[in-house]
């Protein structure tokens, strides 16, 4: 325990002192730890026994931020839209009243007013990757579940450490698992999407399945030790995983949520299973699956909910949207705390854009990318705030303007990974910063 | 390079050690006194035990050091000498009576010297990695306060850190207050903590230089315009250390020793462990492994093999100069290969590397019986003179010339793939096959080979692919600031980039069509760092004076097919050994830094002659390859090899690309896969561009390329859960499987007997017959299911599976 530095250059901070290295520090200085101030630390530092997570919902089309958490009750009606704003339990915080179950357990949630950065595209690329897709390094940018996947690899159960829980979208630019050049070793496991039609018996029977098992076992005698790489018994591993969803296994078991008692899955309500124009189902029991998925030990759950390029009945479509939206998030962000896992596990909530002040002649609001919103939780930061604000209109960011790139900086942080120090290579061999310039995590909400 | 002399002597001694000589190196050439000049100077000397009968060895940290007169300089128990007064010492370094000796004089020993801003400043901001892309050195700088990337623009860095923010960083009247130097030790808060600590030499020099008056150093100093790593290679033992000793030659032929002054980076942190003065240390893991050291824009290497010391057996045959080099590695290493693998194993292996397929049923058959003892040479001849190898080498070079469909016409990318299919058909010497796409002018439907151009059509794309795809030089770095481990800067990249600078498109008559064409003008690209246009200068050459009407890419193709070119002959053997083998003798492949060397930079040379001797020519490449005792070892390990991963002492298993395992379970099910647009029948490494990838999920899941990168890398062999999943259970597989026309079906009906037939499944699927054991637990299985299919099915599925299919071995 009296490491006071250690000067290993990986897994540091630019300091040179591992976070560890910090902590050790840091109970020196205090006079020793108590035990649960230890298992804390080591919960900090990534060691603990639960993993640090991150489910990030996608809210393709781009959701209007002046009518969900920074409502304009004072601008001209022809900006001002049909709701009125209600009180949260966090004094001075105001939110639509659509989403009263947010506004309940606002002291757990951040609103990010002043989202900035996005582009006028209806891609999900930004929100998944935290860059725009301007120049993409040979082989392309890897989503932020790729890059975990990378630099921490699975918990070590049999379950992937990226797995994302959308179905195949009509507007392929909203579709998440892109390759990039990080390899498809670390593309998102996508049992609801490509693997869905491989994860039932397609034509066997279970008996049957085991026939064939122990046959492969019999003949696949190939000596293992004659690869080094470790590809062969990597196989060998994916291989038994493989079985195991076949038959029954943690990761199947985790993917259905029947086992769960009745009470939760109303908390978390229903939604529906109609594809939302050309995007998702708002399926509300992703957000149920998506903790369970944590549960069995993926470190990234991405999803993506419903559809929100509302430019006509804007106003129509919140009430439909909105409400299953509040159940749904305020659910998760309850049931994470009520497990003790909102300490570990960062929740997110985005789009590619924001929605233009003005209504259009249909009663909608247009794409608009100057400004956008973000909902997020847990992941151990200061929760309780509402951060940055718009101007009268809800055009611009007048305060704090929060770019993606601080964000991702904020949710790799959270993920115990340094964003400023971390490096991975493209197909050139170029290391990337995980985010670009001079970002860093967001004060606001870590330390 | 250079000589260095050492000063040796030999003492009578104990007949055990009679036989080794000690000797001591300064990093001096010419058997000159090395010199300590300045308060502040320091030279690390390096002593070397050199037995007669075996490799030597450092012993600096066991010798005994003395100095005579010891009022000249003092040295220290790893062999650092520092000045005293001025005069001339002589250092002693005895080991067990025996002795080596050096000469040095000591100057200036009562006054520091006037340390220059660019030469020894500007390197401690890269040492202690104030100035790396994660810190200040990125291009916004960090807190308001920018170095230039890796301190390759010194006049910058001198200007920010002086005048900048109106000088408040340096402290002149008390240097040791200075904002620069609280902040690099951490008395003041520093995003960066402390860097370094009070009173450290590198410290000192810090001081002393604002103590002068922060001078910004005269451009006529001298300054160094080499750097040499004493050794430069070494046989390592298992575990033991070497110290490395680095010398700076300056413009006015001066030396200084930099050892720790510079940057080491090992290459195999596994293999190679190296400290900041330069103290390696060898692992466990035999082979060979680099530690590559930096210095300004310098680069060196120090080269370590870390032999095993195995009993060495016997030997495979050597058959031909890949044999030799290899073999003579193993050798060195203690490291005995596997033996040669069998027939059977040699036949499913080579016809997966030449053709791209797994052997047919007659094929394997045929090949068991055949008698004759040259059957291998004949088989690799009648494969690699199969329109199977070229189609599959023709997919090979597709993903890397960027063969991709994008919004063209599918004639497009056909035609850039027929060409290279007929080019490899025809076995078109490699000078010529590269001379007609780098020179390529016209639309593809006139001359196919601007297929390159059509899909690569930015100038900075086009010299960055050149340069890695036939150079193995990764340019891309040296566009925005000096590459961090190479000798090339941005005036070397805008000269290549010039190359291109003439290349001009129109619409050609063929709509959908580009023309591309050389544009009749002076070729030149602009530097953005000197504002000044930067003429075609091939890498590491003269600036070519071209007239306005020469193609620019005429010269580059000249330049680079040339015999005499230092790298073209290099990547290519070393991109088809990779294929072959499944690791290049240099890894990434087309990565060919000198700061990254072969693992066997013999082999390397030798077949880079070979290549250039055939003129080129291909075949005759694969051809010695293939036909080399090396490459038809067995991938089994004996006892010393299971952890070799690099010096190729037995066979490497490796997963079969994307479209050789799809092709392959077609042929074994017997049902092929169906291409949209393409002939039934048609193989999936003979697709011709990228665009079947979308719609075949099998492709995209087991990792084949979109080829939107030059570098092969783009192909990932990585394996994934969503690929076990989909060869034990796609619904694709099972209908193969079960497939009225397929294999198992007709296995079902057969009348010959089980055990025939099983015979036959192993032949097809293994390319080799089962064994008795094998043939009873098949026996076994399909009787207890009689006259069923899905007992042949299942059968079938589980070879599939297993890795003896999924892997070449």
């Amino acid at each position: 325990m009296l490491t006071l530095s250690s000067r290993t250059h990986s897994n540091s901070f630019c300091d040179g002192l591992s976070r560890r290295s910090f902590l050790r520090i840091g109970a020196m200085g205090l006079g020793g730890l108590s035990l649960s101030q230890l298992l804390r630390a080591e919960a900090q530092s990534g060691k603990g026994k639960s993993q640090k997570a991150l489910i990030m919902i996608y809210l393709p089309g781009g959701p209007p931020h002046q009518d969900m958490f920074d409502i304009k009750v004072d601008a001209p009606s022809e900006i001002r839209g049909e709701f009125s704003e209600i009180a949260t339990n966090v004094p001075g915080v105001r939110i639509c009243e659509l989403l009263p179950g947010m506004a309940k357990i606002a002291d757990k949630l951040v609103f990010v007013r002043s989202v900035v950065g996005a582009k006028d595209r209806h891609e999900s690329f930004q929100c998944l990757t935290g860059r725009l897709n301007e120049k993409p390094p040979p082989g392309g940018w890897p989503e932020i579940g790729s890059v975990v996947s990378k630099l921490q690899g699975s918990t070590g159960s049999a379950v992937p450490p990226y797995v994302n829980l959308s179905q195949k979208m009509q507007h392929t630019p909203y579709n998440q698992g892109r390759n990039s050049f990080l390899g498809i070793g670390h593309s998102p496991f996508m049992p609801l999407g490509s693997v869905k039609d491989d994860m039932t018996l397609n034509g066997v029977t279970l008996e049957r399945l085991h026939d064939r098992r122990s046959l492969l076992t019999a003949f696949d005698g190939f000596r293992r030790d004659a690869d080094a790489s470790g590809s062969m018994s990597g196989l060998d591993d994916f291989e038994a995983q493989a079985f195991d969803i076949l038959t029954s296994s943690r990761l199947l078991k985790a993917l259905d949520v029947s086992g769960e008692p009745d009470k939760l899955r109303t908390r978390y309500g229903k939604g529906t299973a109609q594809v939302q124009g050309d995007a998702a189902p708002r399926l509300n029991e992703q957000f149920l699956l998506a903790r369970r998925l944590v549960e069995a030990g993926v470190r990234v759950v991405t999803l993506s909910y419903s559809f929100w390029d509302w430019h006509g009945g804007n106003f129509k479509n919140a009430r439909q949207n909105l409400p299953d939206f509040d159940q749904a998030v305020s659910a998760l962000v309850e049931d994470l705390h009520q497990r003790g896992m909102d300490k570990d596990v960062t929740v997110i909530a985005w789009g590619e854009f924001g929605r233009t002040p003005r209504i259009n002649k249909d009663g909608g609001r247009d794409h608009w990318p100057n400004v956008s919103c973000a909902l997020m939780a847990g992941g151990g930061m200061h929760t309780g705030q509402a951060i940055g604000a718009t101007d009268r209109q809800g055009g611009e960011a007048t305060e704090r303007p929060v770019h993606f790139e601080e964000i991702f900086a904020t949710l790799y942080h959270n993920l115990g990974i340094n964003p400023t120090t971390t490096t991975v290579p493209d197909l050139t061999g170029r290391p990337h910063y995980l985010v670009d310039g001079t970002w860093q995590p967001m004060k606001e909400l870590i330390g | 390079m250079k000589r260095f002399l050492f000063l040796t002597t030999f003492l009578a001694l104990p007949a055990a050690y009679a036989e080794t000589k000690l000797e001591l190196h300064t990093g001096i050439p010419g058997g000159k006194p090395a010199v300590l000049k300045g308060k502040d100077a320091s030279l690390q000397l390096v002593a070397t035990a050199v037995p007669s009968d075996k490799a030597p060895f450092d012993v600096t940290r066991s010798v005994t050091w003395t100095v005579e007169p010891a009022s000249v300089l003092t040295i220290s128990k790893t062999g650092v000498a520092t000045p005293l007064t001025d005069g001339t010492a002589t250092v002693i370094a005895t080991s067990d009576g025996t002795k080596a000796t050096a000469t040095i004089n000591v100057t200036g020993a009562a006054s520091w010297r006037t340390a220059s801003f660019t030469h020894e400043i500007v390197p401690l901001f890269t040492k202690y990695g104030c100035n790396g892309g994660g810190c200040h050195g990125k291009s916004e700088g960090q807190n308001g306060f920018k170095l230039s990337l890796l301190g390759f623009e010194p006049g910058e860095d001198y200007e920010h850190l002086v005048f900048e923010s109106r000088g408040r960083r340096l402290f002149p009247a008390a240097p040791e207050n200075s904002l620069l130097m609280l902040k690099a030790t951490g008395e003041m808060p520093h995003g960066g903590g402390a860097r370094m600590e009070r009173g450290t030499p590198d410290y000192l020099a810090l001081v002393r230089w604002m103590e002068q008056g922060a001078p910004p150093g005269n451009p006529d100093d001298p300054h160094p315009v080499s750097i040499s790593v004493f050794p430069p290679e070494r046989l390592l033992q298992p575990e033991s250390t070497q110290q490395l000793q680095v010398t700076a030659q300056y413009s006015d032929d001066s030396f200084r020793d930099i050892t720790t002054s510079v940057q080491y980076d090992s290459a195999a942190k596994d293999m190679l462990e190296v400290s900041s003065t330069g103290l390696v240390k060898a692992a466990k893991l035999t082979g060979d492994a680099a530690v590559m050291i930096r210095y300004k824009e310098m680069a060196g290497v120090f080269r370590a093999t870390i032999p095993l010391g195995a009993p060495m057996g016997e030997f495979p045959p050597e058959r031909n100069f890949i044999d030799r080099h290899v073999f003579a590695k193993l050798r060195t290493l203690g490291l005995p290969p596997s033996a040669v693998c069998d027939d059977a194993t040699f036949l499913r292996r080579v016809t997966l590397d030449i053709a791209g397929r797994v052997p047919t049923t007659t094929e394997a058959e045929s090949f068991a019986a055949d008698k004759n003892p040259d059957k291998r040479t004949a088989l690799v001849d009648r494969l690699l003179a199969s329109t199977d190898y070229a189609e599959y080498f023709a997919g090979k070079w597709s993903a890397l010339l960027r063969n991709k469909r994008g919004n063209s016409p599918a004639r497009t990318t056909y035609a850039f793939h027929g060409w290279l299919r007929e080019s490899l058909n025809s076995n078109k010497p490699y000078d010529q096959f590269v001379r007609e796409i780098l020179a390529a002018s016209g639309s593809i439907s006139g001359n196919p080979a601007t297929g390159w151009y059509r899909a690569v059509t930015k100038s900075q794309d086009q010299l960055q692919d050149v340069a890695q795809v036939f150079c193995g030089q990764r340019l891309q770095c040296a566009q925005c600031h000096h590459h961090p481990y190479e000798k090339w800067s941005q005036q070397d990249y805008y000269g290549f980039a010039a190359f291109f600078s003439t290349v001009a498109r129109k619409p050609a008559d063929e709509p959908g069509e580009e023309a591309v064409f050389n544009q009749w003008r002076d070729a030149f690209a602009l530097n953005p760092k000197t504002q000044k246009n930067v003429k075609p200068t091939p890498l590491g050459g003269q600036v070519l004076a071209l007239k306005p009407q020469d193609d620019p890419r005429r010269s580059l193709a000249s330049w680079l097919t040339a015999p005499e070119n230092p790298f073209f002959a290099k990547m290519l053997v070393n991109r088809y050994w990779k294929h072959f083998f499944g690791r290049g003798l240099v890894e990434p492949e087309d990565d060919m830094r000198v700061t990254n060397p072969a693992t066997n930079p013999e082999l390397m040379d030798g077949l880079a002659h070979h290549f250039t001797e055939s003129k080129f020519n291909l075949k005759a490449l694969v051809r010695s390859i293939c036909l080399s005792s090396t490459y038809q070892l067995s991938s089994l390990p004996n006892e010393h090899n299971a952890t070799d991963r690099q010096n190729f002492s037995r066979f490497f298993p490796r997963r079969l690309p994307a479209e050789v395992l799809l092709d392959a379970i077609d042929t074994v099910t017997g049902i092929p896969t169906k291409f949209a647009g393409q002939p039934a029948g048609a193989r999936a490494v003979a697709l011709p561009d990228d665009s079947f990838n979308a719609g075949n999920y099998f492709l995209t899941v087991f990792g084949r390329p979109d080829n939107t990168s030059a570098c092969e890398c783009e192909r990932s062999q990585d394996s994934s859960l969503a690929q076990s999943l989909h060869l034990l259970n796609s619904k694709g597989l099972q209908e193969k499987l079960s497939g009225a026309e397929g294999r198992a079906a007709a296995l079902a009906k057969d009348k010959a007997a089980p055990e025939d037939r099983i015979r036959r499944v192993f032949l097809t699927l293994n390319a080799r017959t089962p064994t008795a054991e094998e043939t009873k637990k098949a026996l076994d299985y399909v009787t207890a299911r009689e006259g069923k299919p899905a007992a042949w099915e299942d059968l079938i599925w589980a070879l599939i599976n297993s890795k003896e299919f999924l892997f070449n071995h």
